[in-house]
């Protein structure tokens, strides 16, 4: 193969600086040599007293690396402020799959936060018994603090960076106490971190970063249609953009064709000395493909495929007969469905991995949210052990679910493989619009038995989040039957991913909007209809596996809502322009209440203000948490207001930001953040503010028009 | 060509005319702050100085720049409004993924510039070619409104 330079610099002036492509700039960097003690999977301690926190979790803007670190920092009686996080490699030896590396569910905090303070409270024990035998002082008198252990008795103490020769011939305490509350020193303190200093300075080491010597770079041109495959292609005019290295087809395996832990589609890759070069060269290629027999369908087609499939498929899980009994005989019912569409997670830095086949090993740098299952995949694929598999872990620029799915990063290895170079696989953003996976387009129905003051008995519900092991909890005390789940017979037109509150979105969508259509029935206020319920409703049991969290409270989900509703003065109508709805939900364990405003301005109908109180447990890092919530809610409001994908013949019809919009922030309303106290466990804030956003607004706009709107996105400026 | 950078001047020759100045950034000066989203000037991303003046690298090729002074997020340092924009930036915790802002910054650096006590929707209407998919825009605003308060005072 044959490599140009298509750039020649010198410096002008002074210095001196002679830059080639392909000269290694990632050589590392010069550290004193310094011996290390790691106890554990989640920390080293390095004799010149630099203690790495290691991140099973991925770090996505979510803040987990952050609050981890935290928890670590107070566990140790460590100098947050000193110490380096430093992200795992992909290792279920070390972490297990589920449980402590990937991320997603909004699980980072809570599934990591007991193992880790335990792995951390005993290496504090460690170095403390190091220390009493160090200074010849009694344990007792001893504790940690600011990276160094104390003697309470005298003003003796010495880092930990000097007790690691000791501390590592020692054997772990078999038992530890952890820290009580009051002892925190970070927890609960809203930190900004390293994360943010870095992105505030733009060197923040995201995968599309990540040069490696003799790194070539590459662009992928994609089978439009998912289940299609090529034909022939002509790369003429491509081979002659400067830079182009080598072009050629990309053939999925079996392994990848599924459309939702796999994703590849089949293609043609240009590899080449930068990464303008491989997307010029790409857009110059011609390929026939046989667009197979998804081409033959549209998003009306899923639509219609799934109200076909619930007229004939309505049967009832075992154990929710109760409900259906009572809905069969009800002589009053009310019935709804919604509807929402598929989503893309258009994360602002484009999917990448940087991938070395080396023949006998595999090495790639990428952002995932899924580092593990990440290094299974790549093992199964290139038939390496998963020894022989390194997945260097990278934060990434936004995940929201895309980046847990591995598609992108078994690309580059599927090119590095053939150019036997370390490539950076680039997508553009059309790729990430255009030819990606996708949050499902989703129906749901609802149907409530009234009695005869207008109040629910029972409800039923059939959609796409039902089934036998995938209810959604339903917090409000009333018999509900779950009926088959309604699934589109042609099998799927465009591949899922997971997309900020997955699942919770739809079913939200319906719940909490069928709920304000209860209330109206029953004449009662929303938000008070949603109290009484609550208040008499009881605990709800929630299982999944792997699961760390507690059953669903609905005393918790109504406390909540109270509080919001004394923020928004929800109760204390003064104000006749303002329209005012409410949503409440629980999300794996979290909690969240939301209120909408809506004004009449100029151009219609508009948000002018969202209010939010959360209830994770323990918030350990609150301005993370309140940032979660506030994201979320420009996220919900994103999928109600602005963006939606559709297809037509099988082809996504949006391209890139001018037709797939976000909103922007001269169209983002005041928000109003609030979180609960609390101590219990710490649970999740990535998600739970984000599936209340689009009820929370449809019930102000019954308020303000009358008009109940069941189908998202909508142009609210149009009321 | 000839092309000042952050303050440090540069010559060189490029191979294809239409390269825009984002890649020639990121792959062959290796200034990774300012960042590929889009590609077509929508998003804000890729937002540089150019004589002062924001621009976006993404689709400005790098040689219409004759003789231009670029200013990345890289240069920061030696921009007054910038620096106070950063600090505001890390004490209001602005960044979630950190992807967009280096953009964010360079756009806000340009806005109070140009106006510095702009007014709430000044701020709103200068920023709304810069997207965040995380939602960092009302810290962005909270941020922009304090920096012009510590430079005013």
């Amino acid at each position: 193969m044959k490599r140009r330079h298509f750039f020649r610099i010198s410096a002008l002036g002074s210095g001196s600086l002679l830059v080639s492509t392909f000269i290694p700039l990632a050589c590392a960097s010069e550290e004193q040599e310094a011996t290390f003690w790691d106890p554990n999977f989640f920390i080293r301690i390095d004799s010149n007293n630099l203690v790495t926190f290691i991140c099973s979790k991925a770090e996505l803007g979510q803040g987990t690396s952050t609050g981890l670190a935290m928890i670590m920092a107070d566990e140790l009686g460590a100098d947050f402020d000193k110490i380096k996080v430093e992200f795992a490699d992909g290792s279920k030896e070390k972490y297990g799959r589920l449980h402590l590396q990937d991320t997603g569910g909004s699980n980072g905090i809570r599934m990591v936060w007991k193992p880790l303070r335990e792995a951390i409270a005993i290496t504090r024990e460690i170095l403390i018994k190091a220390a009493s035998i160090q200074l010849g002082l009694p344990v007792s008198s001893l504790h940690t603090s600011m990276g160094y252990v104390h003697s309470s008795k005298d003003d003796q103490s010495v880092a930990f960076g000097d007790l690691i020769a000791v501390a590592s011939t020692l054997p772990a305490p078999l038992e530890v106490k952890l820290k009580d509350p009051e002892q925190f020193q970070y927890i609960g303190k809203p930190i900004p971190g390293r994360l943010t200093q870095n992105a505030s300075k733009g060197i923040v080491p995201y995968s599309i970063n990540v040069k490696l010597p003799n790194m070539v770079y590459a662009v992928i041109e994609r089978c439009p249609v998912w289940g299609g495959s090529l034909i022939t292609y002509t790369d003429s005019a491509a081979r002659e953009v400067p830079g182009v290295i080598d072009i050629f087809e990309i053939t999925p395996t079996v392994l990848q064709q599924n459309d939702y832990k796999g994703g590849v589609r089949p293609g043609v890759a240009v590899v080449a000395t930068n990464t303008w070069a491989a997307m010029k060269a790409k857009k110059l290629l011609k390929i026939e493909w046989d667009l197979g027999p998804n081409s033959k369908f549209s998003s009306s087609d899923v639509h219609n495929g799934l109200v076909r499939f619930k007229e004939s498929n309505k049967s009832v899980a075992a154990n929710f007969r109760n409900a259906e009994n009572i809905l069969k005989n009800s002589s009053r019912k009310l019935n709804a469905n919604y509807e929402s569409p598929h989503q893309a997670n258009a994360c602002m830095e484009p999917l990448n991995a940087v991938a070395y086949h080396y023949g006998y090993k595999v090495e790639v740098w990428a952002g995932t949210q899924s580092p593990s299952m990440t290094r299974e995949r790549i093992s199964e694929l290139t038939g390496l052990q998963e020894t022989e598999v390194t997945v260097n872990n990278h934060p990434a620029g936004g995940g929201f679910g895309r980046r847990f799915f591995c598609d992108f990063v078994e690309e580059a290895v599927l090119i590095s493989e053939r150019v036997r170079l370390p490539v950076k696989l680039m997508w553009t953003r059309e790729d990430t619009i255009k030819t990606s996976k996708y949050h499902p387009y989703s129906l749901d129905f609802w149907e409530a038995a009234i009695d005869d003051e207008g109040m629910p008995m029972a409800l039923g519900y059939q959609g796409f989040t039902s089934g036998p092991s995938a209810y959604r909890p339903f917090p409000y005390g009333l018999p509900i039957a779950y009926r088959t789940r309604l699934s589109y017979k042609n099998g799927w037109l465009i591949p899922r991913a997971s997309w900020r509150s997955v699942l919770a979105h739809p079913w939200a969508l319906g719940l909490e909007s069928f709920m304000d259509e209860l209330a109206d029935s029953a004449k009662k206020d929303p938000l008070k209809f949603r109290l009484d319920l609550l208040g008499n409703a009881e605990i709800v049991e929630q299982k999944m596996d792997p699961w760390v969290g507690d059953d669903l409270h609905p005393e918790k989900l109504k406390a909540t809502l109270e509080k919001v509703a004394d923020m928004s003065n929800w109760f204390v109508k003064t104000d006749d322009g303002l329209f005012q709805g409410c949503s409440s939900i629980s999300y794996n364990t979290s909690y969240c209440s939301m209120v909408a405003n809506l004004r009449r301005g100029p151009n219609g109908l508009y948000v002018s203000k969202m209010y939010a109180v959360i209830d994770c447990g323990l918030a350990i890092n609150p301005s993370k948490v309140k940032a979660q919530v506030e994201g979320s809610i420009i996220w919900g409001l994103t999928a109600l207001l602005k963006s939606s994908i559709t297809v037509k013949d099988g082809m996504v019809e949006q391209k890139n930001f001018d037709d797939y919009l976000l909103l922007r922030i001269d169209e983002t309303p005041e928000i109003e953040v609030e979180i609960m106290d609390s101590n219990d466990v710490p649970t999740g804030s990535g998600e739970p503010a984000v599936p209340g956003v689009a009820p929370a607004v449809l019930n102000a706009l019954f308020m303000a028009t009358g008009q109940r709107v069941r189908k998202i996105p909508l142009d609210l400026g149009s009321f | 060509m000839e092309l000042t950078i952050n303050g440090e001047g540069y010559s060189f020759e490029l191979e294809d005319n239409g390269m825009p100045l984002l890649w020639v950034l990121r792959d062959v000066f290796d200034l990774t702050g300012t960042k590929y989203s889009c590609g077509i000037g929508q998003c804000g991303a890729c937002t540089v100085h150019v004589d002062g003046l924001t621009a976006r690298s993404c689709i400005t090729p790098a040689s219409s720049l004759e003789g231009k002074k670029i200013t990345t997020i890289e240069g920061a340092d030696s921009i007054v409004i910038l620096s106070a924009l950063q600090e505001n930036w890390v004490a209001i915790d602005v960044p979630q993924c950190g992807y967009c802002q280096s953009g964010q910054l360079m756009s806000a650096a340009a806005l109070l510039s140009k106006n510095p006590s702009p007014s709430e929707k000044e701020i709103r209407d200068g920023m709304r070619g810069n997207l965040c998919r995380c939602g960092t825009y009302t810290r962005i605003l909270e941020a922009i409104k304090k920096t012009a308060e510590d430079l005013s005072s």
